[in-house]
């Protein structure tokens, strides 16, 4: 691992971005991505050393500027990135019938679109030299699974995976690429929802393990980034907590 | 940046006083999980059927409470009781992995129950009365524990000649998917590594039978290249520490590309 060298995290605001930038800063010079600078500078504060990091505030809902804005950050910063970790991921939870399809495009866009822009420049010479090491894709379980109202969401976490084993294969042998599937955390996001009595009991039996907490990612998301996972790429790590192999519920 | 830093007083991976046993502990990939296990502060048993490859591993063990079982994993039967004793003798066991195999490459027509029983036994059986012994409340650590077993990626993918094997190896990632959700009320998480082509001593004397096209093809299967058995271990640790606190159930395919293409 290079010391100079920076990761990148997308979604680095809120959730799942936030407690995995936690936890890697306290191995990895961090570039903190979200389009909340507020909750972003938030972020950084958590973090440990919180100077070694940066801040690129964008909204990735802006799909037609994200060129421009990548390039001229990493541009001005005389940066070099080794890892990237996208986070950023959007719901809208939907019957089909009811999909609009300016909501659908919008997920796509954040969620897989997104991780495509990116590596696809991180891996130009003329932006990033032949810096990158290492990309982990933060999917999800339901891009193996369907679950009502989640048609676009799951459509677009598989297509994350898909072009994740692409990625690998065309990547190798220089840089490892992987998806991490969580299932259900505890986060700010799903909070609410799991303080449902209702819905946390049945969460609760769903998952033989129970809810699972942010760090239970992260650590994975460290794991795979590492020189420890030297032998692995292309593939998707179920980390649910036994709730995609459960059907006694 | 090394994964066994033991200066990192919270070194996540950290396995520090819990007993681990390891099956087809003498050589490949049961050798260097051992070893990683032993700088991570474990306290392995190891176990073969090969007494003086058990000899061997003794000096690339790290640290102090290690204990070694000469045992023929075939007797099935057997299993839960020998594991009784390994935890009378030296305390209740935290993890097991079970990187214990008999390869096999033999067309169909040559598949006698003779030779696919044999390789079952091994590969498969052993596995299943692992667990069966790792349960019982004499054997397991009270805080809970964490199963890997070592599948293959040909538990995922076919090739001639592999149907013995690839059944063996198959078996196991239902056993993991069942037994996750079985023990998971008593702590006990259940998880596969698959690997790719890892250049083992198995891998060596399977190697040795090919001509160079066919070794270059199988390396050029592999994106990234052939595995170390350094490069299964970490992947076995990361699931038996706490790092894996939340994962059972899951198939950890580590083959440097393999599947993916």
């Amino acid at each position: 691992m290079n010391s100079d060298a920076y990761t990148l995290i997308t979604g680095a605001s809120s959730g799942l971005g936030r407690q995995t930038a936690e936890h890697l800063s306290r191995s990895r010079r961090l570039i903190l991505h979200g389009r909340d600078p507020a909750r972003l500078i938030e972020t950084r504060d958590l973090c440990q050393n919180p100077d070694r990091h940066l801040l690129w505030n964008f909204d990735l809902r802006q799909g037609n500027e994200l060129e421009a804005s990548l390039t001229r950050f990493i541009d001005l910063n005389q940066l070099a990135i080794e890892g990237f970790v996208h986070s950023a991921g959007t719901l809208d939870i939907q019957p089909l019938r009811l999909v609009e399809r300016d909501s659908a495009h919008e997920i796509m866009e954040v969620n897989f679109m997104c991780a495509l822009h990116i590596l696809r420049l991180l891996v130009r010479r003329k932006v990033n030299g032949k810096h990158l090491r290492g990309v982990v894709f933060i999917s999800s379980t339901a891009s193996q699974f369907g679950a009502r109202g989640f048609s676009v969401y799951c459509a677009s976490k598989g297509a994350l995976d898909a072009f994740m084993r692409a990625a690998a294969v065309e990547l190798a042998p220089d840089i490892r690429v992987n998806s991490v599937l969580p299932g259900a955390i505890r986060t700010a996001m799903t909070e609410a929802m799991l303080d449902d009595v209702d819905v946390r009991t049945r969460m609760q039996s769903e998952y033989p393990l129970g809810i699972g907490e942010p760090a239970d990612i992260a650590a994975a998301v460290e794991f795979l980034l590492s020189d420890q996972a030297r032998w692995i790429t292309g593939q998707q790590f179920v980390v649910d907590g036994g709730r995609s192999v459960n059907i006694t519920t | 940046m090394s994964a066994v830093s033991e200066t990192a007083f919270d070194n996540p991976l950290s396995l520090h006083a819990r007993r681990i046993l390891v099956t087809g502990a003498a050589s490949g990939i049961g050798r260097a999980t051992c070893t990683l296990l032993s700088q991570l502060r474990a306290r392995v048993v190891a176990v073969d059927v090969d007494e003086a490859g058990l000899e061997g591993l003794q000096k690339d063990l790290a640290g102090e409470g290690h204990a070694r079982s000469c045992f023929d994993l075939e007797d099935v039967e057997r299993i839960p009781t020998w594991m009784t004793e390994v935890a009378l003798a030296g305390g209740p066991i935290f993890g097991v992995v079970h990187a214990a195999g008999l390869p096999c490459v033999r067309p169909l027509r040559l598949l006698t129950p003779e030779v696919y029983r044999k390789v079952l036994l091994l590969n498969t059986e052993a596995a299943l009365a692992l667990a069966r012994g790792f349960q019982k409340k004499a054997v397991g650590d009270p805080r809970g524990g964490s199963i890997v077993f070592i599948s293959s990626v040909m538990a995922l993918v076919g090739a001639p000649g592999a149907a013995a094997y690839s059944l063996s190896k198959a078996a196991l990632h239902g056993l993991a998917r069942s037994l996750a959700v079985e023990l998971a009320p008593v702590k006990i998480r259940v998880n596969c590594i698959a690997p790719g082509f890892v250049r083992t001593p198995m891998f060596e004397r399977m190697a040795a039978q090919w001509d160079n096209v066919e070794l270059n093809r199988v390396e050029q299967a592999h994106p990234l290249g052939l595995g170390a058995p350094a490069d299964v271990a970490n992947g076995v640790v990361f699931l038996l520490a706490d790092t894996g606190r939340w994962i059972t159930g899951s198939v950890l395919t580590l083959d440097g590309g393999y599947s993916a293409q």
